[in-house]
């Protein structure tokens, strides 16, 4: 934007409120001519859209792992988390997709444990019973998951290769399913509620709350004026 | 007044900065400090979200922060982020830098957890023969920790041993829940003091510098501050050889700029001040800036059930509360094992239990989580690391950050004494908690990488032997009597404590030497 076509826009921004009084009046001012600048008219009370989360509306797209592996992703997380009562399990939570693409945006070695664990299981279950791991029925699955259980802490997931797999997978699976949607809109206990907190947005300097009166953001907080302001003081 | 000279740069804004600049412009002194990243307001820049609002479904975003483990998606933007402050190590010898440059620093993040250190630390040689005593003892440090816990608010009770040394409290007095009870009871016989913890209260929910520190600054009318201000090298007076202050650079325009003060006090964080003094080429005539590294050792723990408390029984009385277990090791004893010792952080919860407790999935793991809630007991260890001259940091000559600045390239590892540290926390806490009646359902021995508790010190340590040493016992430099360095790089040992009170405290007592010496224009 040019220099004099900014200051334009800046100084016609200031001057909205006014223009916003002017539309409810009776008599409104008439309308400007062309060209306007660009963004005179958004203003407070121009209406928000809504948007929703797209899950449960569009379907994510395979994009990593091979059609095998997610068939044996699914199954893996149908046994590892089903439906239970009124909670949507892993699979309705969308959670093997979600994998896919969380695990095909990461690094290496995370995209080797889903990998090599998912064609380790298709592996044992064609050995041991000839059908794919997609195929077998939860007993079967359990067999071949169960010795590979560990209790854990934090940071600190099995180091053993197999083990390291089945426990990472299931708190990765766990987490995606607590985390969805589908889980949130559940009736749920509120220890298993879907986490919640203070997101922080990247947090850069600009101009727009120096227009926070105009914008209607929240005040900006000053810790404290300078000298020749009265300030509050904590009693010491 | 592009050409002003103030009388001190204070470089860095979180709590060593922070209570410099109280100080001296209470003193009377004009301070200019530069922040090396933005304001943060939490009014602008964040908001209560669900996390399947969020990209990544609250997974850490893929690929970043791989060295902080605290980060998740909520809070991942407010770290610094590694590819564009990089620093280089060893694959094998992972580091943990876990930094934060909004104005305030790690002020703004920090658990609270406020001790003091005790003359087992300050005078540790003298105790065990290992490293170097401080120049300074308890007695020195121990009336900035009053006025620092006045300032801070740190709650605690009056019941620490000579090794946690009691301070200026708001008293807690809440009653033991039966859960802590038992385990103090049980800890006795492996003479395990059970202390209330102690934490600072802070005002109105925060704990920082730029609610304690910087307000009371500001009020002087002789504070001036600028954000995303990229400290590149401090600049010395050609005639003289004196730091006479420092280049920097915008951190979004890029443009290069430079300030004047008669002072520089260095506030940057312990790894950063280092390294900016070693792209500066100052101060080290003694050769060990950048060596004896420290920290504490965290991972390692025990995570425990208390059974009267499952199937829906806990009760407010059975349960709930904390503990600090003040270092125990080494200090009436001798063991063959290491050397120094550690803590342990205890707290008895009504909450869930993680899932990652049970080896179990799917309508077993569901029985199991809640049968098994509100029982959780937990311990794990803040332990001790040795100052040894090998662990420390350098100039990479071959890498630059987003600015061209030279990166830190750090090369610390654990040994025996830390390792058989950790393996002892455990042994010890699984043997409490079963005296306790309780049922251990996970632990971890294997300590998290070199800096993952944020508790970097050392790099600068401070000694009366100009050779074997880059600050004297006022934090100032051996080689610039106008240089001084107020957060952790001063430390000579890192204590089993959070370092918090003590960085505090030292900055506290290098101000007012520094103000005194100004004033009588020895400076």
């Amino acid at each position: 934007m040019l220099r004099r076509e900014f200051v334009r826009a800046v100084v016609s921004v200031s001057f909205a409120p006014k223009l916003l009084l002017a539309q409810q009046s009776a008599e409104p001012a008439p309308a400007r001519p062309a060209p306007v600048p660009w963004t005179l008219g958004l203003n407070p009370r121009t209406p928000l859209p809504h948007t929703e989360v797209v899950d449960g509306i569009a379907e994510t797209e395979l994009r990593f792992f091979t059609p095998q592996q997610m068939a044996t992703l699914v199954r893996l997380s149908d046994v590892l988390m089903p439906p239970l009562d009124s909670r949507p399990g892993a699979v309705q939570a969308g959670t093997p997709l979600f994998l896919d693409f969380l695990i095909g945006s990461s690094p290496d070695a995370r995209k080797k444990v889903y990998t090599g664990g998912l064609n380790w299981l298709e592996s044992e279950s064609q050995k041991t019973y000839k059908k794919p791991f997609a195929n077998l029925d939860t007993g079967q699955v359990d067999a071949l998951l169960k010795p590979w259980l560990r209790t854990w802490m934090n940071d600190h997931p099995p180091t053993e290769q197999h083990a390291g797999f089945v426990n990472i997978a299931h708190d990765d699976i766990r987490t995606a399913t607590v985390n969805s949607k589908a889980w949130s809109d559940a009736p749920a206990d509120p220890d298993e509620r879907t986490a919640a907190g203070l997101y922080w947005y990247p947090i850069e300097p600009d101009l727009y709350a120096r227009n926070a009166d105009c914008a209607h953001l929240p005040p900006h907080v000053v810790a404290a004026p300078k000298a020749a302001h009265t300030m509050p003081s904590y009693p010491r | 007044m592009t050409n002003e000279v103030f009388d001190v740069l204070i470089i860095g804004s979180g709590h060593s900065g922070g209570m410099a600049a109280k100080i001296l412009t209470e003193s009377g002194i004009r301070c200019l400090m530069l922040n090396a990243g933005p304001v943060a307001d939490v009014s602008r820049n964040a908001e209560q979200k669900p996390a399947y609002e969020l990209p990544y479904r609250g997974f850490k975003p893929p690929g970043k922060l791989e060295h902080v483990f605290q980060a998740s998606e909520f809070n991942a933007n407010v770290w610094v982020d590694e590819q564009e402050v990089p620093y280089t190590f060893a694959p094998e010898n992972p580091y943990n830098w876990v930094r934060v440059r909004l104005f305030g620093g790690r002020s703004l993040f920090w658990s609270r957890q406020s001790f003091r250190l005790s003359d087992y630390e300050l005078k540790a040689k003298s105790h065990d023969g290992f490293g170097d005593d401080w120049p300074i003892s308890y007695a020195d440090l121990a009336p900035f920790y009053s006025r620092v816990e006045e300032i801070f608010q740190v709650s605690g009770a009056m019941d620490g041993p000579p090794q946690m040394p009691d301070g200026n409290f708001v008293p807690d007095d809440t009653p033991w829940s039966q859960s802590m009870q038992r385990f103090m009871a049980a800890g006795k016989r492996f003479d395990m003091p059970v202390c209330k913890q102690r934490r600072a209260l802070g005002r109105d929910g925060l704990a920082s510098s730029v609610n304690l520190l910087l307000p009371d600054a500001e009020k002087t009318g002789k504070l001036t501050s600028i954000d995303n201000a990229v400290v590149r090298e401090l600049t010395v007076d050609k005639n003289t050889g004196q730091p006479n202050g420092c280049h920097f650079v915008d951190r979004l325009s890029r443009r290069e700029m430079h300030v004047k003060a008669r002072v520089v006090v260095l506030a940057a964080g312990t790894l950063e001040s280092t390294r900016l003094l070693l792209n500066s080429k100052l101060a080290n005539s003694s050769g060990v800036m950048g060596h004896y590294l420290m920290d504490q050792i965290y991972g390692p723990g025990v995570t425990c059930s208390v059974p009267e408390a499952r199937n829906g029984k806990a009760t407010k009385e059975l349960m709930g509360g904390g503990a600090i277990v003040p270092r125990f090791r080494n200090i009436s004893t001798k063991s063959d094992k290491f050397l120094r010792g550690y803590a342990l952080n205890v707290s008895s919860s009504m909450g869930p239990v993680h899932p990652r407790n049970f080896a179990a999935y799917g309508a077993d793991l569901q029985r199991k989580l809640e049968e098994y809630h509100g029982s959780s007991f937990y311990m794990t260890m803040m332990g001790e690391v040795l100052g040894r001259y090998e662990n420390h940091v350098r100039i990479d000559k071959d890498k630059v950050d987003a600015w061209g600045i030279p990166v830190l390239h750090v090369e610390t590892k654990y040994t025996d004494n830390e390792f058989n540290m950790a393996k002892d926390a455990v042994a010890v806490g699984s043997a409490v908690a079963e005296a306790a009646g309780f049922e251990v359902l996970s632990k971890n021995e294997v300590p998290n990488p070199p800096g993952y508790s944020i508790h970097e010190v050392g790099t600068c340590r401070m000694g009366d032997d100009p050779k074997r040493s880059v600050l004297n016992k006022w934090s100032q430099s051996h080689d610039h009597k106008n240089l001084f360095i107020v957060d952790g790089a001063g430390f000579v040992s890192a204590g089993w404590q959070n370092p918090t009170m003590t960085i505090l405290s030292l900055s506290m007592r290098a101000s007012e030497y520094l103000a005194g010496e100004m004033k009588k224009n020895n400076i």
